[in-house]
């Protein structure tokens, strides 16, 4: 009987796989779906352990339960920034084709930071406190402060950090959070930013087990409109996270060519 | 009722976008993925640590000279996902890997499925791609 039920789910889970042509791991887990609920829920409590949805890492996923996000649009840079910045994207995706990628932050074990952390390559675990939100990624064992009702320093007092500093406030059930001091080589999609750059998040719920993210990124330097794209994030139910010290990456970069290249033969 | 055809079907659809998770995250193109090789070894050592995993594996090659694979894997969080364990693999056990190479030449390779002395097949998880070998 158990396992016929298991069967079917794996029919059910491959069966939304078909209808959306995403995912990559078929049916690992097993376990029962989260369903869009009419139940009344907590509207503004984040607490727990999500991943992306869809995540075609290896996660249980359904994608007829919410919409599905799309990705997110080139970013509007205005005209002068951008032949350099697709000439650095074209150099990327040629080294790639060439089978000689180039070296980039993971290689030299830093973190995403933002916005890019909220991409959640790994699962991530929300803290809420009514002063705080706290938001921890996996990968990286990155650490992000959200605080409530907190006042954003001016822009030339904000230290450049790979999280930044963040203030969130409540409108009506969406919780709505400020972001600006971010290093400027850290980057999202390879886009260059300013100090002026802020990410401005907007994190509701949609059912008991899902939220989005609608992730509006704005630079009057550099960019000549608001940029922005949604994350959906999937619960996983009981998920401990693992720790995460980027200790050793055997690939480096060559200091010469900046090429991605990796330590052998038992070195 | 027989699903074999429909989950031959969702492996197919596996493989197709396997690709997707790994794009923001870490190019495998240093690896050949078209010329995958299978290597039977001794584990001279098994790190189990981000970023990656790393299994130095000695074996001989056809040539009958000794060689040590740096074999990359994921890393622990994604493989605990897809029921690896960190004790799994230790130094001295016997295992065969089925692994992409270094496009360079050089002894290292990213792995596509290890097969360990009990006889248990492991994959390395969506991003790093199924073998194409057997």
């Amino acid at each position: 009987m158990h396992h016929s039920i298991a069967k079917r789910l794996i029919r059910v889970t491959c069966a939304a796989m078909l209808a959306t042509a995403v995912g990559s791991v078929c049916a690992q887990e097993t376990g029962p779906l989260p369903k869009a609920s009419a139940q009344k829920f907590d509207r503004r409590d984040f607490t727990g352990t999500w991943d992306r949805y869809p995540q075609s890492i290896d996660s249980r996923r359904d994608p007829s339960v919410v919409p599905l996000p799309t990705d997110a649009p080139p970013p509007p840079l205005k005209p002068q920034y951008q032949a350099a910045f697709d000439a650095a994207v074209k150099k990327i995706a040629d080294a790639n084709a060439r089978g000689e990628p180039i070296a980039n932050g993971y290689t030299a074990c830093q973190p995403d930071g933002m916005p890019t952390m909220m991409m959640a390559m790994f699962p991530m675990e929300v803290l809420q406190s009514g002063k705080q939100v706290t938001i921890i990624q996996e990968a990286y064992n990155q650490v992000r402060r959200i605080y409530m009702g907190g006042q954003l320093p001016a822009v030339d007092d904000a230290e450049p950090g790979f999280w930044g500093h963040s203030v969130g406030k409540w409108d009506g059930d969406t919780l709505v959070v400020d972001t600006i001091g971010i290093k400027d080589y850290v980057r999202f999609r390879n886009a260059p930013h300013s100090a002026e750059m802020r990410i401005h998040e907007r994190i509701r719920k949609l059912t008991p087990d899902h939220f989005e993210n609608t992730v509006t990124v704005t630079d009057p330097v550099y960019l000549t409109a608001p940029w922005s794209w949604k994350w959906v994030y999937q619960r996983r139910p009981n998920y401990k996270m693992y720790e995460y010290v980027c200790e050793e990456n055997r690939e480096y970069a060559d200091p010469v060519t900046g090429a991605q290249r990796m330590k052998t033969g038992g070195n | 009722m027989n699903r074999k055809p429909f989950a031959a079907l969702c492996a197919l659809l596996s493989l197709l976008f396997a690709s997707n998770a790994a794009v923001a995250h870490h190019s495998f193109a240093m690896f050949d993925h078209e010329h995958q090789i299978k290597v039977t070894g001794t584990v001279k050592e098994f790190r189990w640590q981000n970023p990656h995993v790393y299994i130095e594996l000695g074996s001989t090659d056809a040539k009958g000279e000794a060689r040590i694979w740096t074999i990359e894997c994921a890393n622990p969080g994604i493989l605990n996902r897809i029921g690896w364990k960190f004790n799994m693999i230790k130094p001295e056990d016997k295992i065969t890997v089925i692994i992409a190479p270094l496009r360079t030449g050089e002894p290292g390779a990213l792995l596509k499925q290890v097969t360990l002395a009990d006889g248990r097949k492991f994959g390395n998880g969506g991003p790093a791609g199924p073998p194409n070998i057997e």
